[in-house]
């Protein structure tokens, strides 16, 4: 297969306005960090510095929470109708905004602005559209024993998705009533600034929505902080766990959404070129930097050769580059950090014995980048087929049976999702029955909608985020 | 002639034994002193064995069957009123107490046993995702769980810590203490309902004993204290259950719909539509 040469088509960076230095988001407006300490936001496909966010101390959580407790008062007060448009206008300004937010998204993070502007953007809008009409409608949701906000809830969400893990969180937050105090991930902040920006041009009143950047210890400072009454945190599985460790003993609700180490299952009677695309979505999706990511392809014996000839054909006409080239599949890797681990896990993975493949393609001389790979002629217990990756890696098992096939696709800690790929409705619903996985993507992959819960099973976490369920994550019972 | 007095035990696999380590401890009731088998770590173990075979048999009954079950032990324990009734005021309670309570009891099970072919159609739902997909959350169960229930001299209580999970499908250890005797006597009328073996196990004994291996045991998928414990052993059960994200309830609902809520898991499945 030759490469195909693209002109190339760059989204421009004029679009978006960013400031040197930001403080944190408090009470409804800027603030400058207690701490006085600050730290970078580089491009992570040029490694230059777009801006410096603070770092916040215990004293600007503590401001933080305090807000959000004064914010409690004013946003109990606001008739349910009047949350619900607060919400609404929040998801207009984004439709609005959503070049702008795409473009940093994509600078920030690294992910493909064909990601960023075709699949983040309209998700993040499309939350707030869905979560402003559930605030009026919450009794209806689950009951009337079930409709009592938590009051002040602490958020930290991951780099991986910035403005959708924050649509995810906030808009149901304040839907059911709740306040917010949220901790961006440190090297992806710029979305969520921006957004703060656009409570203050709402009018959402003081306090309801407060952001504090930082790093992992500013993340701490929140979850230990007294006055929190929920977390919700996305993120890996060994944060999730200290997390739920240091919330013992207290009274403070808490939800998880962890790791994954999904298995794509295709049958020997699959469509095999729609499987094949699949495949290549559910890993390469945004450089594999998904917490449900499809890393173990689980192909049947039989066809084994002829699917993985197909999906090496297929992953070759990936572009990797510039996230701002229209044209680009695969961005940059997040961070360096990222980069070192994936280049670790993948140099154990030969080293243990297994087949590498990867494209054929340049890389940019400056960021952070990493061929899409394949490993094939992998055990079962390589770190590589048992690990979360989070880059563009995918590692593939065999199977002969249904059977073998689930009970591999079960042989993980993780559960947050699962792919099966079959033309036989039956085996569809049988295998679906069977995986501990909270998402099952049958003949297809990576497809969300704010109407569809999110979660894992097992240590993926446990609550949901999206639909009717996620309502549950932000509301008491009351007996 | 000399009185002959009943040796409660245990209630594990389908059957009535002893605590592996041969201890008891004492219940002292008005006319009557029992000793109790006391749960040691093995016997909590051994428990957990049973209990996940026991999630797999339960869980694969149809729930037509699991729900036919519950009934059977309502009607069990309906045949067996007066010898709770006079269990109940051995603990304390007047005769009429007893008889509510008994009867409480009974129309609680009905209650979840008409609950079990139902509660996915009020938790579950198709989502109206925008594109061409078919897309349905429906629920399943959590699996193995141990409930400490609330430890208060009502059988309508203790039912109710056990019979939210058994609805959805999960398998329930069943912890007792100061109501032992009450929870052993019931597992006799559970052993004469048709529940497969394991799937709910009756046990007793000192809750401090096996607070960290409840928190500790990955085979116990979710940890459930209706019994309102000190902030020590809450700490204890958090740390070690976060080791393996262990679902972990402190006193949840024990009526409605918000009762089943912390038993089930939403698993979510797309399909695309097209021709």
């Amino acid at each position: 297969m030759n490469n195909w040469e693209y002109a190339e088509s760059i989204e421009s960076e004029k679009i978006v306005n960013i400031e040197k230095k930001y403080g944190h988001f408090i009470e409804g407006e800027f603030v400058s960090p207690n701490s006085k300490k600050y730290l970078d936001t580089i491009s992570p496909s040029t490694e230059e510095v777009l801006s410096s966010i603070s770092i916040g101390d215990e004293k600007d959580v503590d401001f933080a929470v305090n807000a959000a407790k004064e914010g409690v008062k004013q946003w109990s007060k606001t008739s349910p109708s009047e949350r619900s448009k607060y919400l609404f206008k929040l998801a207009r300004l984004i439709q609005e905004r959503s070049r702008e937010f795409a473009v940093l998204e994509s600078l920030d993070g690294g992910k493909p602005i064909k990601e960023s502007r075709d699949f983040d953007l309209p998700q993040v809008a499309q939350n707030f559209f869905y979560y402003a009409g559930w605030a009026d409608k919450i009794d209806l949701a689950w009951g009337s024993g079930i409709s009592k906000p938590y009051g002040v809830v602490g958020q930290i969400i991951p780099w991986n998705f910035p403005l959708l893990m924050l649509s995810w969180k906030v808009a149901p937050a304040l839907a059911t009533g709740n306040t917010v105090v949220l901790k961006p991930a440190e090297t992806t902040p710029l979305t969520a600034l921006l957004f703060a920006e656009l409570c203050d041009e709402i009018g959402l009143p003081k306090g309801v929505f407060n952001l504090v950047t930082g790093d992992g210890t500013t993340g701490s400072h929140l979850v230990n902080h007294k006055d929190i009454k929920k977390i919700a945190f996305t993120g890996s599985t060994s944060v999730g766990k200290y997390i739920q460790k240091s919330l013992s003993g207290r009274d403070v609700g808490l939800t998880l959404e962890l790791g994954g180490k999904a298995a794509n299952i295709v049958y020997n009677d699959a469509a095999l070129d729609e499987a094949v695309d699949g495949v290549v979505n559910g890993i390469f999706f945004n450089q594999g930097h998904v917490c449900c990511a499809g890393s173990r392809l689980l192909v049947q014996e039989d066809i084994h050769d002829v699917f993985i000839d197909k999906l090496e054909k297929r992953m070759q006409t990936l572009r990797v580059g510039n996230p701002l080239d229209k044209n680009t599949d695969i961005g940059a890797i997040n961070s360096k950090d990222q980069l070192d681990k994936i280049n670790e896990l993948v140099n154990e993975g030969v080293n243990d014995g297994g087949e590498l493949f990867q494209i054929e393609c340049e890389l940019p001389k400056n960021g952070f980048w990493f061929k899409p790979s394949l490993f094939t002629g992998v055990q079962a217990n390589y770190k590589i087929a048992t690990e979360e990756i989070f880059g563009p890696v995918l590692t593939t098992l065999t199977f002969r049976t249904p059977d073998e096939a689930v009970e591999i696709a079960n042989n993980t800690e993780y559960g947050l999702s699962a792919g099966i790929w079959t033309e036989k409705g039956s085996k569809i619903l049988w295998t679906a029955d069977r995986l501990d996985a909270g998402v099952v993507w049958a003949n297809t992959f990576n497809k969300f909608d704010p109407a569809s819960p999110f979660g894992g099973y097992k240590e993926s976490g446990f609550g949901r985020e999206g639909g009717r369920h996620g309502l549950l994550s932000y509301l008491k019972a009351s007996s | 002639m000399t009185e002959v007095k009943k040796t409660y035990k245990h209630y594990v696999d389908g059957k009535f034994v002893r605590s592996e380590s041969g201890k008891v401890y004492a219940i002292d009731l008005k006319n009557e002193k029992y000793e109790i088998p006391l749960t040691s770590k093995k016997d909590l173990r051994d428990a957990v064995t049973s209990s996940k075979a026991g999630f797999a048999k339960w869980n694969s009954l149809t729930m037509y069957n699991k729900s036919q079950i519950l009934y059977r032990l309502s009607e069990m324990i309906e045949g067996n009123k007066e010898s709770y009734i006079i269990l109940l005021q051995d603990h304390g309670l007047s005769k009429s107490e007893a008889k509510n309570d008994i009867e409480n009891s009974i129309n609680t099970i009905i209650w979840y046993a008409g609950l079990v072919d139902k509660w996915e159609q009020l938790t579950g739902n198709l989502n109206p995702v925008a594109g061409e997909y078919f897309n349905i959350s429906h629920q399943e169960p959590i699996g193995v769980t141990f409930t400490l229930n609330s430890n208060s001299i009502s059988l309508d209580d203790l039912v109710k810590s056990f019979l939210p999970a058994l609805t959805v499908g999960c398998s329930v250890i069943n912890f007792s203490e100061k109501n032992a005797v009450i929870a052993l006597k019931l597992s006799e009328d559970i052993n004469n309902s048709d529940f497969p073996a394991g799937s709910l196990n009756i046990i007793a004994g000192k809750f401090e004993n096996i607070v960290e291996d409840v928190g500790g045991h990955v085979e116990i998928k979710h940890a459930v204290i209706y019994d309102d414990i000190s902030k020590e052993s809450k700490t204890i059960i958090g740390e070690k259950g976060s080791e393996s994200v262990k679902r972990i309830s402190f006193q949840p609902p024990t009526s409605g719909l918000s009762s089943i809520l912390p038993f089930i898991e939403t698993k979510t499945v797309w399909h695309p539509k097209g021709k």
